[in-house]
C-alpha cells in the first residue's frame, strides 16, 4: 500500500467518531480509537450497530456524567499514545488523581462501570491510601458511606477470633460495653450520679477530697493516637475507701502508684463484673459513643499483655488486698517494645508506656 | 449516584492492610460485607507459600485461612520449621526448631539433652547441661520470606532451675549470603534481662512465656537469594555455661 493510501486511511480512521450520550443527557462525539477502549462501547458498536450517528448515540452507564466522562477521555487520550515512557505515565497519573474524594469516587464508579481497569486501579489505590489509618468517621466521609450499623452490631464479636488473646480481650471489652449500654438504659431515670458523664480532672479531685467513698478509676488508651480512652469504674463502698486516682493529666499526683493502678483498674473491671452489688457503676466516656468502636485505639499485642497482667495481678492483689491498702505497694511496671514483647521493670516512677 | 459499587470497595480494602480492614468493620454495613470477601483476604495472603505448605482443612473463607495462619503456626518440613503470618501485614514468619539448628556438642549427651516440653511448639527442645564451647547456628533460605520487608531473627529460649555462666554478654551475629564471615562484627547481647544496662540487646519476655534475644536484622528485597546464617556464641570465656533451654530461632518482620 502506498504511503498516500496509508495517510488517507489514517485520516479516515481518525475522522471516525462514535456518538455517546452521558448519564446527564449530553451528547458527545468521541474518536473511534478512544471509544473502542471501552469494552462495552465496542460491544454496542459491533453487535448492535449503534453509535454511528447523533440520533443513535450509545447511552453510557448512569455513573458516567459529562464532567467525569471528560476526565476519563483525557486519561485515555494521554495513555493511548504509544511513545510515552513509564515515568511520564506515572507522573501524569499522579497529577491526574489530584482531586477531592467526591470526584475520585465518581471517577472510580464510572471507570468501574465502563470496565476501564487501569483507571479503576488508579482511583482505588488513591482512595486506599487516603483511608489508611483514618478514624471511622473520616472513612465514612471519604467514601460516602452511611453509618448504618446499630450500636449492637458494631460491638459484635469480631468473627476473626481464632485463639487470639487480643481479640478475646476485645470481645470481653465489647461485652462489657454492651452491658454498660444496658445498664445505662436501665439506670437512666435514677437520680444518682450514675449517668455517663465525662468528668474533668478538677471535678474528680474535689470528689475524692470530699471524702466520698465512691471511687473513680481510669486507664489509659493507646499512646499512638494520643486519644484518651477513659474507662472509669466506680467500685463499691465495702471494698475500699478513697483510693488514688489518675488519668493522663494527673501523672504527677500519684506517679508511684501508677503501675499498680494501671493494672489495678483492669482487675477492678473483672471484680466488678462479678459482684452483684448494685452500687457498681460504669461511666462511659463520650469518646466511645462517638466512635462506637473500641478496637480502634488498642493494639492487639497490648491487649494480650493486659490479659496477662490482669491475671497476674488478680492473684497478687487478691492476696495482698486488705493488708496493703494504704501501705506502699511495690509497683510492677510493664513497657512495650517495638516488636511487641514485654519488658518487666521493677522500679519506681516509670511511666507505663502503652 | 454517589455510591461506590461493592467491588470497588473491596478493591480499595485489598489495597490497605489487614489491620485497617479489621478496624474498619464498624464503618458501615456494605463496608463490612466487602471487608469479608475472599477477594480482599486473598490479597493479604502470601502470593507464594513455602514448600510443603498445605492449608488446614475446614476453613470456609480466605479470611479464616489468614487468621488461622496468624494464630496457629503451621509445621513444615518434618516439623522442624513453623510457618505463620504477621497479623498486621500478612508477611511470612518462620521459626526453626532447635533440632534444625547446628548446636556444637549438641549430639553429646554429656553436654546437651533433648527434652520435650508441653509449652514448646516443636517435639524437642535442647537443654544445656554444661558446655564450655557454646555455639548455636541456624540457616534459612532468604527466598522463603516476604519481599520488601525488614526482618529480625531471635533466639527463643528459657532457663532451667539454675542457669550459670550467662551473666556476661554473648556474641550474636547475622550474616547474609555472599558476605564474608570475617567482615561481620558480631554484636554483644545479654541473655539476661538487665534493666538499666542499655548497652546492646538484651533478652525480652515473650507472650508465650519464653524469652528471646535479637540476633540481628536484615532487609529482604525482591529477588534476594541465598542463605542467612544466624548464630549465638560464647567461646571465649574459660568457664562453663549451664541451664539454657533452646526452643529455636524465630524470624519475623520488624514492626514500625
Amino acid at each position: 500500500m502506498s504511503e498516500s493510501d496509508l495517510a488517507i486511511m489514517k485520516r479516515e480512521m481518525m475522522q471516525s467518531y462514535i456518538w455517546l450520550k452521558t448519564a446527564d443527557g449530553s451528547i458527545q462525539r468521541v474518536e473511534q480509537e478512544i471509544a473502542m477502549f471501552f469494552p462495552m462501547i465496542c460491544q454496542e458498536v459491533v453487535y448492535k450497530g449503534v453509535g454511528t450517528s447523533k440520533n443513535h448515540a450509545i447511552s453510557l452507564p448512569q455513573q458516567v456524567n459529562q464532567a467525569v466522562f471528560s476526565l476519563i477521555l483525557d486519561y485515555c487520550r494521554f495513555h493511548k499514545v504509544p511513545g510515552r515512557s513509564n515515568k511520564e505515565r506515572k507522573s501524569y497519573d499522579q497529577k491526574f488523581i489530584r482531586m477531592d474524594s467526591k470526584m475520585l469516587r465518581e471517577l472510580a464508579s464510572a471507570a468501574d462501570s465502563l470496565q476501564l481497569k487501569p483507571l479503576v486501579d488508579l482511583t482505588c489505590r488513591t482512595l486506599a491510601r487516603t483511608i489508611e489509618g483514618k478514624p471511622l468517621e473520616e472513612i465514612r466521609e471519604i467514601l460516602n458511606l452511611p453509618d448504618d450499623l446499630t450500636e449492637e452490631e458494631k460491638l459484635e464479636p469480631l468473627k476473626n477470633t481464632m485463639d487470639d488473646p487480643g481479640i478475646r480481650l476485645l470481645n470481653r471489652l465489647n461485652a462489657k460495653k454492651r452491658k454498660e449500654l444496658k445498664e445505662r438504659e436501665r439506670l437512666k431515670n435514677v437520680e444518682v450520679e450514675e449517668h455517663a458523664v465525662e468528668r474533668s480532672v478538677d471535678d474528680l479531685i474535689s470528689f475524692i477530697n470530699g471524702g466520698d467513698p465512691k471511687v473513680v478509676k481510669t486507664s489509659k488508651g493507646k499512646k499512638k493516637n494520643k486519644k484518651k480512652k477513659n474507662k472509669k469504674i466506680v467500685s463499691s463502698n465495702d471494698k475500699e475507701g478513697a483510693e488514688d486516682f489518675h488519668d493522663k493529666e494527673s501523672h504527677d499526683l500519684h506517679s508511684k502508684q501508677q503501675g499498680v493502678e494501671e493494672t489495678g483498674s483492669g482487675i477492678r473491671e473483672v471484680e466488678v463484673a462479678n459482684l452483684p452489688s448494685t452500687e457498681d457503676d460504669i461511666f462511659t466516656p463520650k469518646s466511645w459513643s462517638e466512635d462506637g468502636y473500641i478496637d480502634d485505639e488498642i493494639d492487639p499485642v497490648m491487649k494480650e499483655m493486659l490479659d496477662r497482667e490482669i491475671e497476674d495481678f488478680a492473684r497478687r492483689l487478691n492476696s495482698n488486698w486488705v493488708r496493703s491498702r494504704g501501705q506502699e505497694r511495690r509497683p510492677v511496671h510493664f513497657s512495650m517494645n517495638g516488636n511487641g514483647t514485654i519488658r518487666r521493670h521493677i522500679g519506681y516512677n516509670l511511666d507505663v508506656i502503652m | 449516584m454517589n455510591n461506590l459499587p461493592e467491588d470497588c470497595i473491596a478493591k480499595i480494602l485489598s489495597l490497605t492492610t489487614p489491620r485497617d480492614v479489621c478496624r474498619s468493620s464498624a464503618v458501615s454495613r456494605c463496608f463490612r460485607s466487602a471487608a469479608d470477601t475472599d477477594h480482599v483476604w486473598n490479597h493479604f495472603l502470601p502470593s507464594e507459600f513455602p514448600e510443603g505448605f498445605r492449608a488446614p482443612e475446614g476453613l470456609p473463607t480466605k479470611k479464616h485461612l489468614f487468621f488461622s495462619l496468624v494464630h496457629n503456626p503451621l509445621l513444615l518440613h518434618g516439623s522442624q520449621l513453623s510457618f505463620s503470618l504477621e497479623r498486621s501485614t500478612g508477611n511470612k514468619c518462620y521459626m526453626m526448631a532447635a533440632r534444625a539448628l547446628n548446636i556444637t556438642w549438641g549430639h553429646d549427651q554429656r553436654y546437651w539433652q533433648w527434652i520435650s516440653l508441653p509449652d514448646a511448639r516443636f517435639k524437642e527442645v535442647a537443654a544445656l547441661k554444661m558446655v564450655w564451647w557454646l555455639d548455636i547456628t541456624g540457616k534459612i533460605n532468604i527466598n522463603l520470606l516476604s519481599d520488601d520487608t525488614l526482618y529480625a531473627a531471635y533466639l527463643v529460649f528459657k532457663w532451667n532451675l539454675d542457669p550459670y555462666g550467662f551473666r556476661q554478654p554473648v556474641e550474636a551475629s547475622l550474616v547474609l549470603a555472599g558476605t564474608e564471615h570475617d567482615d561481620v562484627q558480631p554484636s554483644m547481647v545479654s541473655l539476661m534481662q538487665n534493666p538499666g544496662s542499655e548497652q546492646g540487646q538484651h533478652a525480652e519476655l515473650r507472650s508465650d512465656d519464653w524469652y528471646e534475644v535479637e540476633l540481628g536484622q536484615f532487609f529482604k528485597r525482591r529477588g534476594d537469594m541465598g542463605e542467612i546464617e544466624m548464630s549465638l556464641k560464647e567461646t571465649k570465656r574459660p568457664f562453663e555455661k549451664k541451664g539454657l533451654i533452646v526452643h529455636g530461632i524465630e524470624i519475623r518482620p520488624v514492626l514500625p
